[in-house]
C-alpha cells in the first residue's frame, strides 16, 4: 500500500468517527475502521448459517492483540444487535450475543471491564424484548458472565434492573407450560448469577438490601411452593448439579436459595429471613406446615452453622408477630416449624443463646396460657408444638445443659402455695409438661447429677400442689429422671407379680447411696405426703407407686431396704388412720403397700421377706381382693371387709424386722442413719410392748375410750411371757411419761420438724391427750411400782433421775431434756440384753391375740379425728424443712420422737 | 449511541382485575387481550415514546393485584418514577381500597413519585363511580386523574404520554433525584435518568 493510501485511510477513519459520533451512521464499508469490518464479517448473509467461525477467530485475535479496542467492539456489536431487535431479525441478534459471549470468555480479566459495559447493555436489551427466546438467551449469557471472576473492581455497575427483571421472569405466567418453565428457570438462573456476581464484591450493588431481597426471596419461594412433594435433603449434595443439570424450577430455586443463605453473613441473615416470613404470611403457606418445614430446614442446613441460632430467633419473634390477623392454628404451625428446626440449631448453640431460646419459648407459652383464645383446642395445639420444640431443642443439648434447662423451667413454675388461679394451674401444668419433655431427653447416670439439691427441692415443692393432674405429671417427671434401666413402663400399674415383668435390677452405686442418704428423707416424706391427699385419684396413687418402685429398684441395696420398708409401713398405717381418705383411696394405698412390699424382696433377693409378703398376698387374695392391685377407681366393699376391719391382713412390722434379721441385714444401723424414722428391730419390740402396755393399762386409760371388755385384754395378754410383761409395762410407762413430759414442754416447737414427722407426732399427742389423765393419776403409784420391779440398775438410775424431773416440773428445760435423752437411750440398752427372748414371746403374744382386741386398741385413734384434721391443715401450710437444718435443741427432740415414730407402724 | 434520551420507570398498582395488564398491553402492544389471566408477581414491558422530538423509554412494571403478592410488588414501588393507581369505575370496592393503596405507596415509594389515579373500564355500562368522585379523590390526594378504557383504547396513549411529558419536565428541571444506591429511601432513587443520559454520550 502507498502512503497516500494510508493517509486516505486515516482521513476516512477520522471522518467516519466524526460521522459515527454525530449521527451514528457509517455508510460506506470501505471507509470503516478495522474493528467494524471485523465485526461485520462475523455475520453471515443468512442468519440460519450461524456465526462465521473463521471470522470470529479473527475478531477474537484482534481484540486480544489490541484490547483498547474492546469497548468499541462491544459498543458496535450492541448497536447492531439493537437494530436487529428492532427489526425483529432475531437470528442476527443471537449471533451477536454469541460473539459477545466468545469475546467475553477470551478477554483477559484485566481488560474485561472495558467490554462488560456494552455486554450488560446487550443483555438488558435482550431482556427487555418480549420474546422468551431472547430473554432466555440473555440469561444464559448473563450467567456465563456471572461465573467469570473479575479481579478489577466495578464501581459503576448496577444490577437493579437485572434483579427486577429476573424476579419478574420467575413469576412468568406464559400460557405455554414448557415456555413458562424455561422462562422461570432462566429467571432463577439469572438471580443466581446476580447473587454470585454481587455477593463477594462489596463495591457493586449491595444485594442484601431489602429492595433486592424482597424480590429475590419471594421469587425463589414462589417457584419452590409449586412442587408436588417436599423432600428435604440435609446437606449440600445438590451443590454438585447446580450448574446446568436442573430442569425443574423448584429444584433450581432450592439450590439457589441454599446458595443465597449459605453466602449470607450474620448481618445479612435477617434480610433473607424477613422476606421469607412475609412470604409465608402473604401466601398463607404456614398451613399445612410441611412446606414451611421444608423451607426452614433448607435454610437451617445451608446457613453457616454459627448463625443458625438467628433463624430460630427470627422464627420465634415471628410466632406472635402478626398476632391479630393470623389465627391460632397458624401460630401452632409456626411453632411446629420451630420444633422441626430447633434441633438443627441446638448443636451449634452455646452459652446464653441456649437459655435465651428456652426463655423465649417459655415466654410464648406463658403468653399462650394468658391468652383468651376462642378455640381452646387450637391453643392447646400451639402449646403442644411449643413444648415439642422445647423437647426437640433440649434433646440435642449435652446432658449438663439439660439439667440447667430443667432448673430454669422449674424456677418459672408458679409456687404451689396459696390459692392458685386457673391460669396459674394451667401454666404450672404446661411448664411441667415442658419439663417432662426435657426430662425425657435426659439420660440419668448418677442421681446426684440428675437431681441437684435446688432442683430436687423445687420438684418436691411442686409435688404438693393442689391440682391432682399436676401432681401426677410431676411424678412422671420423677419417673423419667429416676428410671435408668427402662423399668418405668413395666411398673406403671401396681402389681405383685414381679417375676413376669423382667425388671432390670443392678446393684446400687456408691454415689447413689450417698445421694439417697442425703435426700432420701425429703423424697420419701414428700411421696408419703403425696399419698395423704384427699384429692388423689388412682392415677396419682399409681404414679407415686411407680416412683417408689423405681426408687426401690434404682437404689437396690441392703442399706436402703429399711428406709423403704419403713415407708411402706407408714403408708399402710396412714391408709388405716388418715381420716380424709376415702375407702377407695384406702384400698388403693393398701394395694400399693403390698405391691411395694413384694417388690423389695424381688429386687434384693430376701427370700424370708418374700415368703412373708406372699403369705399376706395369699391371705388377701382369699379374703380381701380389694386390698391387692390392680387399683380401681371404685371399690364396692362390704363394711366388714373394710381395710381397717382386717388388721390381720396388714403387713406386720415386727415380722418384717424378723425377716430382715433372717436375711442378715442389720436393722439397728438405721436407728441413727435414717432421719426418716427410728431403728427397726429395737423400735419394734418397744412398740409392741407399748401396745400391750396400753392394753394392760386399759383399766385406767383405755377403758373410757374403748368400749370393749377390759377383762378380755388381760386374758389376751396372759399368754406365755406374763412375767416379762410387767417389765415392759414399766418400760413403757417410763417411755410414755417422758413423752408426755416432752410434749408438755416442747409442743410449741413442733414446727421445727418436717411435715411428715409432725404428722406422725400428732398421733402421739392424740394418744397422750387420751391417756394423759390416767397417766398422771397413776404416776406416783404405777411408775414407782414399775421401777421397783425394774431389773436394770442403770436404767433405774436413769429412771429415777427422770422421775425426779418429772415430779419437779419447774426444773429448767435444759436439764429435763438431758434427762429425756438419757432416758431415751436407757431403755434400748436395757432391752438389747434379752431382746431375742422378748421378741419371741412378744411375737407370739401379738400374733395370737384376738383381732378384735387389736382392733379395739386401734379404735381410740378415730376419736381424735378432729384434732388430726386441724393438724393436717396446719401442716399443709408448713414449709418442708430438711431435718438436718434443725437447731441443736431440735435434734435433741428428735431422738425420742424417732423412736416413738415407728409405733405407728403397728397399725 | 443509545436509542433513547430518558428512561422512566412506571409501576401500575391497584386491586386485582381492574385492568392493569390490559392497559399496559394496549399501550405497548396495541391489543386488548380478552380473558387475560391474573398477573403473577410482576410483569415487565418496555415502550419507547417520543416527546418533543426526544426519545423516552418507559419501563413499565405491571404488578399483580392479588393480596398474596403484595410483598414482592411493594419492592417495585421504590424505584418507580411514576405510579399509576388503577381502579375499576364499575366496581365500588376497588375504589374503596384506594386509601389503603395510598398508604402503601406512602410507605414504600419515593415521596417525589409521580402519582396518577386512573379509573379504568369506561366502556362499561354499569358505572358505579361517577367521574367527579374519582376526580375529587385525586385532587384531595394530589394526584393526576384520568379515566380510561383499555378495551376501547380510550385515553390509554394519553395516559402514558402525559406521564412521559411530566417526567421529562421534572427531569429537565433536575427535580428528579439523582440515583445513589448507597443512600436510604430519602434520596435513593433510581438510576435511569442519570444512567441513560450518560449512556447516550455524544
Amino acid at each position: 500500500m502507498l502512503p497516500v493510501n494510508k493517509i486516505a485511510h486515516r482521513l476516512c477513519f477520522m471522518m467516519s468517527r466524526t460521522l459515527y459520533i454525530t449521527c451514528c451512521c457509517g455508510c460506506c464499508s470501505a471507509l470503516r475502521p478495522r474493528y467494524k469490518r471485523l465485526v461485520d464479517n462475523i455475520f453471515p448473509a443468512l442468519p440460519q448459517d450461524g456465526l462465521v467461525k473463521s471470522n470470529m477467530e479473527k475478531l477474537t485475535f484482534y481484540s486480544l492483540s489490541s484490547p483498547e479496542k474492546l469497548d468499541r467492539i462491544g459498543d458496535y456489536l450492541f448497536q447492531k444487535a439493537s437494530r436487529d431487535i428492532y427489526r425483529r431479525r432475531h437470528g442476527f441478534v443471537i449471533i451477536a450475543m454469541e460473539a459477545m459471549d466468545q469475546l467475553l470468555l477470551a478477554c483477559h480479566s484485566q481488560t474485561l471491564n472495558l467490554f462488560v459495559e456494552s455486554f450488560l447493555k446487550m443483555v438488558q436489551k435482550l431482556l427487555e424484548s418480549t420474546d422468551p427466546q431472547l430473554q432466555i438467551l440473555a440469561t444464559q449469557s448473563f450467567v456465563r458472565f456471572a461465573n467469570i471472576e473479575e479481579d478489577t473492581p466495578s464501581y459503576h455497575r448496577r444490577y437493579d434492573f437485572f434483579v427486577s427483571k429476573f424476579s419478574a421472569m420467575c413469576h412468568s405466567n406464559h400460557t405455554d407450560k414448557p415456555t413458562r418453565d424455561s422462562i422461570r428457570l432462566a429467571g432463577i438462573r439469572g438471580l443466581q448469577g446476580v447473587i454470585r456476581k454481587t455477593v463477594s464484591d462489596d463495591l457493586v450493588e449491595n444485594i442484601w438490601e431489602a429492595q433486592h431481597m424482597d424480590k429475590i426471596v419471594p421469587s425463589l419461594l414462589y417457584n419452590m411452593q409449586g412442587a408436588e412433594k417436599y423432600e428435604t435433603v440435609s446437606c449440600l449434595e445438590s451443590e454438585t448439579d447446580t450448574r446446568e443439570g436442573i430442569e425443574e424450577p423448584p429444584k433450581l430455586a432450592e439450590a439457589c436459595l441454599r446458595e443465597l443463605v449459605g453466602r449470607a453473613s450474620y448481618g445479612h441473615i435477617r434480610s433473607v429471613l424477613r422476606p421469607v416470613l412475609t412470604h409465608f404470611d402473604r401466601h398463607e403457606l404456614w398451613l399445612p406446615c410441611d412446606f414451611a418445614v421444608h423451607i426452614f430446614k433448607i435454610i437451617m442446613f445451608s446457613i453457616q452453622a454459627q448463625y443458625s441460632y438467628s433463624v430460630v430467633e427470627a422464627l420465634m419473634q415471628h410466632l406472635d408477630a402478626s398476632g391479630g390477623g393470623s389465627g391460632t392454628r397458624v401460630r401452632a404451625a409456626r411453632a411446629t416449624v420451630l420444633s422441626n428446626i430447633v434441633a438443627i440449631a441446638a448443636g451449634d448453640s452455646v452459652g446464653p443463646s441456649v437459655l435465651e431460646i428456652i426463655n423465649n419459648l417459655l415466654t410464648n407459652l406463658r403468653a399462650s396460657v394468658a391468652r383468651d383464645s376462642e378455640k381452646e383446642s387450637d391453643e392447646r395445639l400451639y402449646q403442644e408444638a411449643l413444648i415439642n420444640a422445647l423437647g426437640e431443642f433440649a434433646d440435642h443439648l449435652p446432658d449438663f445443659q439439660k439439667i440447667d434447662i430443667m432448673m430454669f423451667i422449674v424456677s418459672k413454675i408458679p409456687s404451689g402455695r396459696g390459692k392458685p388461679t386457673k391460669a396459674d394451674c394451667m401454666l404450672q401444668s404446661i411448664l411441667l409438661k415442658s419439663l417432662l419433655k426435657v426430662g425425657t431427653t435426659y439420660k440419668t447416670t448418677e442421681l446426684s447429677k440428675a437431681f441437684p439439691a435446688a432442683f430436687l427441692e423445687a420438684l418436691l415443692r411442686v409435688s404438693s400442689t393442689s391440682e391432682a393432674r399436676t401432681r401426677a405429671l410431676l411424678q412422671r417427671i420423677l419417673h423419667t429422671l429416676l428410671d435408668r434401666r427402662a423399668n418405668a413402663p413395666l411398673l406403671l400399674v401396681p402389681t405383685v407379680q414381679y417375676e413376669k415383668l423382667g425388671l432390670t435390677v443392678e446393684k446400687c452405686s456408691r454415689p447413689d447411696l450417698i445421694f439417697i442418704s442425703k435426700h432420701g428423707h425429703a423424697i420419701f416424706s414428700s411421696l408419703y405426703e403425696g399419698l395423704q391427699l384427699e384429692s388423689n385419684t388412682a392415677e396419682n396413687i399409681s404414679a407415686i407407686y411407680t416412683t417408689l418402685s423405681l426408687l426401690a429398684i434404682e437404689l437396690a441395696s441392703e442399706e436402703t431396704v429399711c428406709d423403704m420398708l419403713q415407708l411402706i409401713l407408714a403408708i399402710q398405717q396412714s391408709a388405716i388412720s388418715n381420716p380424709v381418705l376415702s375407702t377407695a383411696q384406702q384400698c388403693q394405698l393398701h394395694a400399693i403397700t403390698v405391691a411395694l412390699a413384694a417388690l423389695v424382696p424381688h429386687v434384693l433377693a430376701l427370700p424370708p421377706l418374700g415368703d412373708y409378703i406372699k403369705q399376706i398376698i395369699e391371705a388377701r387374695r382369699e379374703e380381701a381382693e380389694h386390698m391387692l392391685p390392680p387399683l380401681s377407681d371404685d371399690y364396692d366393699v362390704s363394711p366388714n371387709k373394710l381395710p381397717n376391719k382386717l388388721p390381720y391382713l396388714m403387713i406386720d412390722q415386727m415380722a418384717l424386722g424378723e425377716c430382715l434379721k433372717a436375711c442378715g441385714i442389720e436393722p439397728s444401723r438405721l436407728q441413727t442413719a435414717s432421719p426418716y424414722s427410728g431403728g427397726t428391730a429395737v423400735g419394734l419390740a418397744h412398740r409392741h410392748s407399748w401396745v400391750e402396755a396400753g392394753a394392760t393399762q386399759g383399766r385406767d386409760s383405755l377403758a373410757d375410750i374403748s368400749a370393749g371388755p377390759v377383762t378380755e385384754l388381760d386374758s389376751a395378754n396372759s399368754s406365755p411371757g406374763v412375767q416379762r410383761q410387767t417389765q415392759y409395762d414399766a418400760l413403757d410407762e417410763e417411755y410414755r411419761m417422758f413423752i408426755e413430759k416432752y410434749n408438755y414442754n416442747h409442743r410449741p416447737s413442733m414446727p421445727h420438724f418436717g411435715t411428715y414427722r409432725t404428722d406422725n407426732e400428732f398421733w402421739h399427742w392424740g394418744h397422750e391427750d387420751a391417756h394423759a389423765a390416767s397417766v398422771h393419776d397413776a404416776r406416783t403409784s404405777l411408775v414407782f411400782v414399775s421401777v421397783s420391779i425394774s431389773f436394770d440398775h442403770v436404767f433405774l438410775d436413769d429412771f429415777s433421775t427422770f422421775s425426779s424431773h418429772f415430779s419437779h416440773p419447774t426444773q429448767s428445760e435444759n436439764v429435763s431434756l438431758e434427762a429425756l435423752r438419757r432416758a431415751a437411750s436407757g431403755p434400748s440398752e436395757a432391752e438389747r440384753r434379752d431382746a431375742e427372748r422378748r421378741k419371741v414371746s412378744l411375737n407370739n403374744t401379738f400374733r395370737t391375740a384376738p383381732f378384735d382386741h387389736l382392733l379395739h386398741i386401734t379404735q381410740p385413734k378415730y376419736e381424735i379425728q378432729d384434732k388430726l384434721e386441724e393438724i393436717f391443715n396446719s401442716i399443709s401450710e408448713e414449709p418442708l424443712l430438711p431435718i438436718g437444718a434443725g437447731s441443736p435443741a431440735g435434734k435433741t427432740q428428735n431422738q425420742p420422737y424417732t423412736k416413738y415414730l415407728t409405733e405407728l407402724f403397728l397399725y | 449511541m443509545e436509542d433513547y434520551k430518558f428512561l422512566f420507570k412506571v409501576v401500575l398498582v391497584g386491586n386485582a382485575g381492574v385492568g392493569k395488564t390490559c392497559l399496559v398491553r394496549r399501550f405497548t402492544q396495541g391489543l386488548f387481550p380478552p380473558g387475560q389471566g391474573a398477573t403473577i408477581g410482576v410483569d415487565f414491558m418496555i415502550k419507547t415514546v417520543e416527546v418533543d422530538g426526544e426519545k423516552v423509554k418507559l419501563q413499565i412494571w405491571d404488578t399483580a393485584g392479588q393480596e398474596r403478592f403484595r410483598s414482592i410488588t411493594q419492592s417495585y414501588y421504590r424505584s418507580a418514577h411514576a405510579l399509576i393507581l388503577v381502579y375499576d369505575i364499575s366496581c365500588q370496592p376497588t375504589f374503596d381500597c384506594l386509601p389503603d393503596w395510598l398508604r402503601e405507596i406512602e410507605e414504600y415509594a419515593n415521596n417525589k413519585v409521580l402519582r396518577i389515579l386512573v379509573g379504568n373500564k369506561t366502556d362499561r355500562e354499569d358505572r358505579e363511580i361517577p367521574r367527579h368522585i374519582g376526580d375529587d379523590f385525586a385532587q384531595r390526594n394530589g394526584m393526576y386523574f384520568l379515566e380510561t378504557s383499555a378495551k376501547e383504547a380510550e385515553n390509554v396513549e394519553r395516559l402514558f404520554m402525559e406521564i412521559a411529558v411530566e417526567l421529562m419536565e421534572q427531569a429537565k428541571c433536575k427535580e428528579l433525584p439523582k440515583y445513589d444506591g448507597s443512600l436510604g429511601p430519602i434520596n435513593g432513587k433510581t438510576s435511569s435518568v442519570g444512567d441513560s443520559s450518560c449512556c447516550s454520550r455524544s
